[in-house]
């Protein structure tokens, strides 16, 4: 298993340079000009070249890349066009923000998905399951930004209980640090509820259809026991396979929460990076989230291994 | 005990416990000493002399302080100066600094760091460019004195040191101001009256701003860049909220304390919040405004331009940008900016008065224009801009023209303004943009309407008439003067039609009613500003 995981690893190397190669050509033909940007609406277009060329964006395009790589293979992300810091500290400020959104995101998704979508296939053909799938597509329909304001309204300027928007880290407090995500969790988490939801549903409906579970009921065996024990364990694999997406999913939906929350996180930076042509944060991002899709897919074959012990490597 | 006092109580009993969180009390104090600010936009770099944002100066006006400021009568006064002097010819000027002026690291301000800064600022700012252009020596005479010897007189120095247009003429520590001015500073230190928590700075989120215990401000009433700049809160928090709808929330629920610039559709909103208070921002406004590529057809020719001027409707633009707020707006007739001294509406009936589009249609067709694509720039992304774009794309439809609407980003419209090649090849016909109020009071930060051809801003306008009475107000002496040529500047740039103005507009500003001293200027003053628990 280890060696695969290190075969796994180093088979990410090419899969990112790649990435990175096909990021900076895209990047270098896309229409726009950071120093238009820095110079702002009023600089002459003498101003703009000066800037252009103090930040070497009139080198030919193979000398950018080239020294770019050079910079990588060197453990440098490069400095930001902008703020002149380095990229590599400017998404360690903001890794923060996006990856406890993202865990408290995933932790109300398996708490409220999972037992949902495992209700619901118990109770197949009910109204108890056409409510829980109605609500799987009720959430599934709702766009994050329509589902965040409409929290901000309810729960932050009519009730009061929770703030509208921003972060405080963990070590400022648990409390602080959980008020800030609770609402763009729940936006967040919205879509991937009800995608897991459906998913555990139609997973358990077909296990619980398998010989082993009827052999369970006959012997006697309680609810809980053949739901959450035989069923849920055998039904585990498509499940982990859609949360492990959900994850890959979830740094595109940060995106948006994160401008709506004004959460300071790698979503927002992105956007701003995007916007503002600032080349070597935009590469340094795509690099880091090429890595955790590699990453999270790594994850969910190991976990397989551990849910389902006829999968070898 | 409410809802959230038992969510709090429930979901954070162990964690409180854990991290000993600060009694309520004391948060509210220090809450109190903090102002939280919701800025136009975000604070990405943070050199006002290499980036000329206007949100880098804002911010750049806590850290940095100026030789003179501008004040609310548009007249400059000392502001680290405590005298100068002219020689009668008008060709050398002796500048004194107050004694006791510190930069944040605890150094004197001396007059090398002022001969730095100013060397730095004029390599950048289009003053400090006419400056140089007839310098012959900037030198440090002592620590404290410090002379501009000029080969000619420049009647307008002291405005150019005080003005608050982007780059103002921040004064540095010299070891950084000889910094090349196209290459980015890396310290932030200033002599001004806050200090910028560079540890803090999360940009494209926040900044932050401490008090400068060490600044001493000047004894007269804070007006504007001039007079006694007192910091009244211990720390300035810049929160950049880039969802308006989430800022307008935040404001109402307390979790910030003044929102800079909230757009007109959530004033409504606001205003009925009893604990938030909406005013005008900036007197001084801003003014619209299309150009048009003077290259080439078909706004090479000056009857196509005027056949547009004919036929626009500022009202459309500004109901557009505004919504149906008349307060906010007024039709302008010319290129200055409203009730400042030397506005002059001088030749502006081409945009009085009912529009005439059969006029505009005979002269569009005497320009020669056989409806080849007209190439419209639109910036999406700024609501100003797109607004403006949809009326415009309208109007020239109604005057028969082929529209080629390009709906893109900023900063594509940015960058592909600037080529000079045909609209067919990357080129254009027009592009929108505003220009602040404040910039278009003379011609001294004016870039938009320059009209010097290759030189000019983008569109190059080349109209040598307009050039010469802008001249002229630079040779103006006295207010008369002034206002002769600008009054002689409004009308030939509008018979040229340098570009089309859509009208004058303004923007509000919010804040919690327990924040008091926020006055009405061309950018946020902090100075005055207080706050209550």
């Amino acid at each position: 298993m280890l060696s695969y995981i290190l075969r796994r690893i180093v088979a990410t190397l090419p899969v990112m340079a790649i990435v990175a190669l096909f990021v900076f050509s895209l990047l270098y033909i896309a229409p726009g000009d950071p120093a238009v940007v820095i110079a702002g609406d009023q600089a002459s277009p003498e101003d703009v070249e000066r800037i252009r060329q103090s930040l070497g964006l009139d080198r030919p395009f193979l000398i950018q890349f080239g020294s770019w790589v050079w910079r990588i293979l060197h453990g440098d992300l490069g400095t930001s066009i902008f703020t002149n810091l380095p990229v590599s500290a400017m998404i360690g400020q903001r890794l923060g923000p996006t990856l406890s959104l993202m865990i408290v995101t995933l932790l109300l998704t398996i708490v409220v998905a999972v037992p949902l979508g495992v209700v619901a296939a118990w109770k197949a053909g009910s109204l108890i399951d056409r409510a829980i799938m109605g609500f799987a597509v009720f959430g599934f329909s709702l766009p994050v930004f329509v589902v965040g304001y409409m929290l901000a309204y309810i729960f932050a300027l009519e009730l009061e209980w929770l703030p509208v928007q921003g972060y405080t880290p963990l070590n400022q407090g648990f409390w602080p640090w959980l008020e800030n995500l609770i609402l763009p969790a729940v936006a967040l988490g919205c879509v991937y509820i009800a995608l897991v939801a459906r998913i555990t549903r139609a997973a358990m409906l077909e296990v619980l259809q398998q010989d082993y579970i009827r052999t369970a009921k006959a012997k006697g065996l309680g609810q809980g026991g053949i739901l959450f024990i035989h069923a849920l364990k055998n039904a585990a694999v498509p499940i982990v396979t859609v949360i492990g997406i959900g994850i890959a999913l979830l740094i595109g939906g940060a995106v948006v929460t994160e401008s709506v929350f004004a959460i300071p996180g790698l979503g927002r930076l992105t956007i701003d990076a995007i916007l503002r042509r600032d080349y070597p944060v935009i590469q340094g991002i795509v690099l880091l989230f090429s890595f955790v899709y590699v990453l999270v897919n790594l994850m969910i074959d190991v976990i397989y291994t551990l849910v389902d012990p006829r999968i070898r490597y | 005990m409410d809802r959230r006092t038992v969510l709090k109580g429930l979901a954070g009993a162990g964690g409180l416990a854990l991290t000993g969180l600060s009694a309520p009390a004391i948060a509210q104090g220090a809450a109190a000493r903090t102002l939280r600010f919701v800025p136009q936009a975000n604070l990405a770099n943070f050199d006002p002399i290499w980036g000329t944002q206007y949100v880098v100066r804002n911010a750049a006006a806590l850290v940095w302080d100026t030789l003179y400021g501008i004040d609310a009568q548009l007249q400059p006064q000392r502001q680290m100066i405590e005298s100068e002097e002219t020689t009668d010819d008008g060709k050398i000027w002796t500048f004194k600094l107050r004694p006791g002026l510190k930069f944040h690291d605890g150094e004197p301000v001396l007059a090398k760091d002022v001969v730095a800064s100013l060397s730095r600022w004029a390599a950048r700012d289009p003053m400090g460019l006419m400056i140089i252009a007839i310098q012959q020596e900037l030198t440090a005479v002592d620590d404290r004195t410090f002379k501009w010897v000029l080969k000619q007189p420049f009647p307008k120095m002291l405005y150019a040191l005080a003005k608050n247009n982007a780059p103002c003429s921040f004064i540095m520590p010299e070891r950084i101001a000889k910094t090349d001015p196209f290459k980015q500073i890396t310290e932030y230190v200033g002599s001004g009256p806050m200090k910028f928590a560079k540890s803090e700075w999360v940009p494209g989120a926040k900044s932050v701003f401490e008090k400068f215990t060490d600044y001493v401000p000047r004894q007269e009433k804070a007006s504007w860049l001039a007079g006694g700049k007192n910091i009244l809160v211990d720390r300035v928090e810049w929160i950049v909220m880039p969802d308006p709808a989430t800022a307008a929330a935040a404001l109402q629920n307390g979790e910030v304390d003044w929102w800079e610039n909230p757009i007109a559709d959530l004033v409504p909103v606001l205003k009925k919040n009893k604990n938030i208070s909406v005013d005008i921002g900036d007197p001084l406004g801003n003014i619209g405004s299309f150009r048009m590529n003077h290259l080439f057809a078909p706004f090479n020719d000056v009857r196509a331009r005027r056949a547009v001027l004919m036929a626009l409707s500022q009202e459309d633009y500004m109901r557009a940008i505004v919504g149906d707020d008349t307060a906010l707006w007024k039709p302008l007739p010319g290129f200055f900016t409203p009730d400042t001294p030397v506005y002059s509406e001088l030749g502006g009936e081409i945009l009085k008065g009912k529009r005439d589009f059969d006029a505009a249609k005979k002269l569009l067709a005497e320009s020669g224009y056989s409806g080849q694509p007209v190439t419209c720039l639109v910036a999406q992304d700024q609501p100003i801009t797109k607004a403006q774009g949809d009326v415009t794309a309208d109007l020239l439809k109604k005057l028969g023209m082929n529209v080629d609407f390009v709906a893109t980003d900023w900063g594509t419209v940015g960058s592909r303004r600037a080529a000079k090649t045909p609209p067919g090849q990357g080129g254009w016909n027009m592009f929108h943009s505003w220009h602040a109020g404040a910039d278009c009071i003379t011609p001294a930060a004016y870039t938009a309407i320059r009209a010097n051809g290759d030189k000019a801003w983008f569109g190059w306008p080349n109209s040598p008439k307009t050039e010469k009475e802008i001249t002229a107000w630079f040779d103006a002496k006295n207010l008369e003067e002034e206002k002769a040529a600008i009054g002689q500047v409004n009308k030939a740039a509008l018979e040229d039609v340098v570009y089309a103005p859509t009208g004058f507009f303004l923007t509000y500003t919010a804040w919690r009613k327990n924040v008091s001293g926020i006055t009405k200027g061309p950018l946020p003053f902090f100075w005055g500003v207080s706050k209550s628990a």
